[in-house]
């Protein structure tokens, strides 16, 4: 058996006559963590709906650990859906119990696993509460815990971060880092290319239900060099668009993330800026992922 | 097993509803208003009554102030007694008369009562006045005035009096022989009719009111029973498919646990409830008995019960399954309603058909429509309560409906797993068909 925990083959799904998903393949080793990442309605969810057999592909090819989808590989992944469910009148260690045996648990280690990750998750105070009495954003972690109980082999979630608070992010940025340490295969959508780039070992970047970007992290930066520099500044910058030597720029009001065509223009740039506005800091950095994706989507445009 | 985990969630999820509760304890409290109090407002419930009589014959009231003061039916049970008032004096004698003159023209609808009895009566001194003309050999009238007239037990009575000393009296007036007045009386005495039903177990006393009463009565149960477990399964799969619970219940296990553990688990609990309401009829019935009519009693047979909860479990399957059908091809609770419709007016034609039922429970459109499984349940539940049809249509009945039923679960199955995966439109039928050749 090869290392590989999941492959797609060539994917495509249809809706009314709209490509949902077009020709799309993959490949994932075991232990990885892929980020699945693309604006809303890029075809993200379709693709993990068709992973987890919810829809059936038009065409292609979907094998995990080697195998077509079964019954057996249900208890091996746990699935977070894009919206979020429970049942509403359900006790919150009656839903863990619940999903644990759904997931063929026995009573000891639900009971064991619930107790951990109710008190890291801190929830433990309101177990023997009802699901509509608990905050949305408890109701997320919740889902989260539901999803995990079972020690997945792979994590699947679907747009992991929404709905939650800073603080949450991190711990479900945590959790993800953890369970990876601890050799579990994770694969999570988002539109919030910020957020994956901290923890991705490998991206796949999808538009239009097409792959735009897939491979490691640090080869898809690497391949667009340190080109790029961040500035902090205060005044007009309207000007740095029409240099010669500039490919982009990003403006975000106090900050801007400038691509040049070749780093070696950093000095006369820092000159430029320094006669029009005045500068706080001055930084040479990697693209990010999100630079990255708007530059793939206006080449595929061309 | 995973189907177990199911099973459970429903069934707990519907057994510790406080509605759940509140159902079970309080439906045989209102199945025991219905069956008693009726019969308790006729025996129990009576008010003491006083009736004046005055008797303008002279033959008559001497029967009442006898049986009023040696009666201890009509003292005990009846509460009524009877006081002669003399009244030879009063104006109402003239009262009468003027109103027998008159009682052709004016259809003899104002009776012309005596100021003071009228007085009395509304000022409740006296309950009823009951007039005795003179011309009653000749005319066979009587004249009863009260507030009250629809007291059945009191008139009967009084009816009953009257008709007895009125006929002994013709009887000894005209013939001297007693022999003869004797077999005369026996002649014309009343009738009491004894009611009993045919059954294997045994002919015991009834009678017809109680069979359809009852019968209804049970249909009506029956059909809120199985109305209401299919609008709860219903409305729990719009919950899960509204709240995507449904997706990741799909990529745990799979759709037939997901769709039989429902509708097990929540019939369970239906049959919990029926089952409660059974125990606690049988405790109230068979130990205290309560003083029920033993009609009743000998219309709830054991043989019925297990037809109930038989009949109750075929029904159930057949009506849970299109109401989750429903529930998963729709997206809210008012489409759901839309398409419910159906499904309730196939529960309530059996309704419209039970009146004839009970009337001739044999025609060809009876037996037809018991036979079709959709009405089997309540139908054939129905002929088996009112008049047991032969043992094979029974069980052509069962045979039919359980095959009907499990044909329905497997393509319920089906279409609940297109359905409720479809989020905002209709599942095309190429979608459908994909589908169940991918499985």
């Amino acid at each position: 058996m090869d290392n590989f925990m999941l492959k797609l083959n060539n994917l495509v799904k249809d809706f009314d006559g709209k490509k949902a998903v077009d020709n799309f393949s993959l490949n994932l080793e075991k232990g990885k963590i892929l980020g699945l990442l693309g604006p809303n309605g890029a075809g993200k969810t379709t693709t993990i709906r068709m992973i987890m057999n919810i829809i059936a592909p038009d065409s292609g090819e979907i094998e995990i650990l080697g195998e077509k989808f079964n019954e057996k590989l249900k208890d091996k992944i746990g699935y977070l859906p894009e919206e979020r469910g429970l049942y509403r009148k359900m006790k919150v260690s009656e839903t863990l119990r619940f999903f644990g045996k759904l997931k063929g648990m026995n009573n000891a280690d639900i009971f064991e696993r619930s107790e951990s990750l109710l008190k890291k998750f801190d929830l433990y105070d309101y177990k023997d509460k009802k699901i509509e009495e608990l905050s949305k954003g408890m109701a997320q972690k919740l889902q989260i815990i539901t999803t995990i109980l079972h020690s997945p082999d792979l994590l699947i979630l679907d747009e992991p971060f929404s709905g939650l608070d800073p603080v949450n992010i991190e711990l479900v940025k945590d959790l993800i880092l953890e369970m990876n340490r601890n050799g579990i295969t994770i694969i999570f959508s988002t539109h919030l290319m910020e957020y994956a780039e901290k923890i991705v070992d490998s991206v796949v970047m999808i538009n239009g239900g097409k792959k735009v970007l897939d491979g490691a992290l640090k080869d898809i930066k690497g391949d667009y060099g340190k080109k790029f520099i961040k500035v902090n500044y205060e005044g007009d910058p309207s000007f740095v668009e029409s240099l010669k030597y500039v490919l982009n720029v990003k403006d975000y009001g106090k900050e801007m993330e400038i691509e040049l065509e070749d780093i070696g223009k950093r000095d006369i740039l820092i000159k430029d800026l320094v006669s029009k506005i005045s500068i706080n800091s001055f930084v040479v950095t990697e693209p990010s992922l999100n630079n990255i994706f708007i530059r793939k989507v206006k080449e595929e445009g061309r | 097993m995973k189907i177990a985990a199911i099973i459970s969630r429903e069934y707990k999820q519907i057994v510790k509803k406080k509605s759940f509760i509140i159902a079970t304890i309080l439906t045989p409290a209102l199945m025991a208003a219905f069956i008693f109090v009726p019969m308790l407002l006729t025996k129990v419930g009576r008010e003491e009554k006083v009736i004046n009589v005055t008797d303008y014959s002279g033959v008559i009231h001497k029967e009442f102030i006898e049986r009023s003061e040696k009666s201890k039916y009509l003292k005990e049970k009846l509460k009524l007694t009877f006081r002669y008032v003399e009244d030879n004096s009063s104006d109402q004698r003239a009262l009468l008369k003027e109103y027998e003159a008159e009682e052709k023209k004016t259809d003899g609808f104002e009776f012309k009562l005596a100021p003071k009895f009228k007085k009395m009566i509304l000022e409740k001194k006296i309950d009823g006045m009951l007039i005795i003309p003179a011309s009653i050999v000749e005319k066979r009238q009587i004249y009863y005035c009260a507030q009250n007239i629809s007291d059945f037990e009191t008139n009967k009575y009084i009816n009953t009096v009257v008709h007895r000393v009125l006929s002994s009296k013709i009887l000894r007036d005209n013939i001297d022989d007693p022999e003869i007045v004797g077999i005369v009386q026996n002649a014309t005495a009343d009738i009491k009719p004894n009611l009993f039903v045919v059954k294997e177990e045994g002919t015991t006393k009834s009678s017809s009111t109680t069979a359809y009463m009852m019968s209804i009565f049970m249909l009506t149960i029956l059909f809120s029973v199985l109305m209401g477990y299919g609008q709860l399964i219903m409305r729990g799969v719009i919950e899960e498919k509204n709240n995507r619970i449904v997706e990741v219940l799909i990529s745990s296990t799979n759709t037939q646990s997901l769709f039989y553990g429902k509708i097990i688990g929540i019939g369970l609990a239906g049959l919990t409830q029926v089952g409660i309401w059974m125990l606690m009829g049988w405790i109230l019935m068979g130990k205290f008995s309560l003083g029920i009519d033993r009609s009743v009693l000998n219309f709830l047979t054991p043989q019925l019960g297990i037809y109930f909860v038989l009949f109750f479990i075929i029904g159930y399957f057949m009506y849970a399954i299109l109401f989750s059908i429903v529930g998963a091809s729709v997206n809210t609770d008012q489409e759901a309603q839309q398409y419910a419709a159906p499904i309730t007016y196939l529960l309530i034609i059996p309704f419209m058909i039970g009146i004839m039922v009970t009337q001739n429970p044999n025609t060809p459109l009876v037996i037809a429509t018991s036979l079709f499984p959709l009405f089997t349940p309540t139908l054939m539940f129905m002929r088996i309560s009112v008049a047991p049809p032969a043992f094979s249509q029974i069980l052509l009945s069962i045979i039919l409906s359980m095959g009907f039923t499990v044909f329905l679960a497997w393509l319920g199955a089906k279409i609940f797993r297109v359905g409720i995966l479809m989020y905002g439109k209709k599942p095309s039928m190429k979608e459908i068909i994909k589908w169940i050749r991918y499985r």
